[in-house]
């Protein structure tokens, strides 16, 4: 692979969970790159080890070999230049939207004025214009995660990790966020690592998808998307593309 | 922009709404048939030659006499009522100004937990009323009974407190140590604000238990009056009506200590977005 301004980097990154008195083998031999600005979805089905390569890059978990960079420095472990957003949103319950949006300029020391204007400007972008002072239990699943959104964006990260983002919610609203996602993507400019086990969501939102394979999981594939956006689902070659990749998924369910 | 709507919850519905009508009779007429059947019973008594039990009028006149100056204690009730409190809020503060970051401590250290659960599981079962006769022997009258309401409160914020520590969601240690959140940080902005709730909660049960083991042990012995005080000194010397007297004032002042309790429980977890 040969890409000019690659952001984030995986070297044959492998993971093992110690169980009862053997080893768990989660992530084995995974490489990836990802240039400045890319969308990149990772798809594979359930218990491959999505989930677990999103902490290793959040710095959440430990990786067992290999090595990440985020431009030209390696990970050890968590750090604002990487914002995730999780499926469940882990909104702090006892702050409002803005505090919450506010909370990781809070751990830097950023004077309040600073952080208003900071947490108003995300507010805005993900549109939660007049509800600035409520609580997230005042709030709808889609709303939180904008929420979610604008807290992972307002440090401003080199890079933005989705793990199963719009997974907890309804069929329409899931839809509705996937072109808001788009929208913040190209105001923002960021780099995107979105994990999905949904074919149709990666087709529509996706630069590139990677493909992973069953446990232990490693890439299977990588599609380059070149759809124009917005997609049209109903459109032959997102329909073709669509069953394709769920034939690839498919074939390795069966065990072939 | 917004087709998912946010949700509100509906529980208005009001306390006189016609499926609570008998409800609402039934809870009315309760306490005028609880204090005809005493006074029946205590006028039945009195017949016989029992006079331990005196009529709710009796206890009323017992009150206002005592509300000035009462022969038993040679003070007024308010004066009671201040003594038995001041030692209760020494009591209650001590306890929850050492429980609070002790239960963070050992909540947050399997370690510490490891070293302190045998201790604590030892003197946890023991009655704080039980501790009484010895701690007016070694601490005298007044630190005795207030030591007394420490032991009652400390272990029940003592709990709580760490069983909120563990219950903190590891998902918003997660969030805030992708936030860049230290060890402190995730301590000070995530552990500490998820326990405030259970601190509440923990603040409710002793309120209850402490008021129970101030009047427990002014029953022994204390020194300048209190409510307990008033209820023996009248057993004593046979003036049951003061005795009933201070009965009545000791549950009124459990329900107003309880009833604040918890509309501070209930105002907490409503700011913190736990209810
Ligand atoms: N903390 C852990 N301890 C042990 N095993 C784990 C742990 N986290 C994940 N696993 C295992 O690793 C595999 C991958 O899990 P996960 O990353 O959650 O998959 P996905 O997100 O793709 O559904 C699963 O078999 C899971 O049981
Ligand atoms: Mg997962």
């Amino acid at each position: 692979m040969d890409r000019n301004d690659v952001i984030l980097s995986i070297k044959g990154l492998g993971k093992s969970f110690p169980k009862d008195n053997g080893q768990i083998v989660a992530i084995e031999n995974f490489d990836l790159e990802v240039e400045n600005g890319e969308f990149v979805c990772i798809l594979g089905p359930s218990g491959c080890g999505k989930t677990t390569l999103l902490r290793i890059v959040a710095g959440l978990e430990q990786l067992t070999s290999g090595s990440i960079k985020i431009g030209q420095k390696e990970i050890t472990g968590p750090g604002s230049d990487r914002g995730m957003v999780f499926q469940e949103f882990g909104l702090f319950p006892w702050r409002n939207v803005k505090k919450n949006i506010e909370f990781g300029l809070e751990i830097k020391g950023v004077p309040a004025e600073k952080r208003a204007e900071t947490s108003q400007r995300y507010v805005d972008l993900v549109g939660l214009k007049d509800f600035e002072m409520s609580h997230p239990k005042q709030l709808s699943g889609g709303m939180k995660q904008r929420v979610g959104i604008a807290r992972a964006l307002a440090n401003d990260p080199a890079v933005l990790l989705m793990d199963e983002p719009f997974g907890a919610l309804d069929a329409q609203t899931r839809n509705q966020m996937q072109m808001e996602l788009l929208r913040i993507w190209k105001e923002t400019k960021k780099t995107v690592l979105f994990v999905t086990h949904s074919v149709d969501e990666a087709v529509f939102l996706a630069d590139r998808i990677v493909v992973m394979t069953a446990r232990p999981g490693s890439i299977k594939d990588l599609w380059d998307i070149d759809l124009p956006r917005t997609r049209d689902r109903a459109s032959s070659k997102f329909i073709a593309l669509r069953r394709d990749i769920l034939d690839e998924l498919e074939v390795q369910k069966t065990g072939t | 922009m917004m087709d998912d709507l946010p949700r509100y919850s509906n529980k208005m519905r009001g306390v006189f709404s016609r499926d609570n009508l008998p409800k609402v009779v039934l809870a009315v007429s309760s306490l005028p048939i609880f204090i005809a059947a005493w006074w029946l019973l205590a006028l039945y008594l009195q017949g016989q030659g029992y006079f331990y039990l005196p009529t709710p009028l009796e206890v009323w006149d017992a009150l206002v006499l005592a509300w000035t100056w009462d022969p038993v204690t040679h003070q007024s009730l308010l004066s009671n009522i201040g003594a038995s409190l001041g030692r209760f809020v020494v009591g209650f503060a001590l306890a929850v100004g050492l429980a609070v970051p002790i239960g963070l401590i050992i909540g947050y250290s399997s370690l510490v937990e490891a070293f302190s659960k045998p201790i604590l599981e030892i003197l946890r079962p023991v009655p704080p009323i039980a501790w009484v006769p010895f701690l007016l022997l070694s601490l005298g009258l007044y630190w005795g009974p207030v030591i007394t309401i420490f032991i009652g409160v400390f272990f029940p914020v003592l709990s709580n407190m760490i069983f909120g520590v563990k219950s903190v969601d590891p998902l918003l240690i997660d969030v805030a140590r992708t936030q860049g959140a230290s060890n402190k940080q995730v301590f000070t902005k995530v552990v500490l604000p998820s326990s405030i709730p259970y601190i509440m909660t923990g603040l409710k049960i002793g309120v209850g238990i402490g008021w129970m083991c101030i009047v427990a042990a002014e029953l022994f012995a204390a020194q300048g009056g209190g409510i307990g005080v008033l209820i023996t000194a009248g057993q004593s010397i046979g003036r049951y009506d003061i005795m009933f007297a201070g009965m009545v004032v000791v549950g009124l002042l459990g329900i107003v200590t309880l009833a604040l309790s918890e509309f501070l429980e209930r105002r907490v977890k409503i700011w913190t977005g736990m209810m």
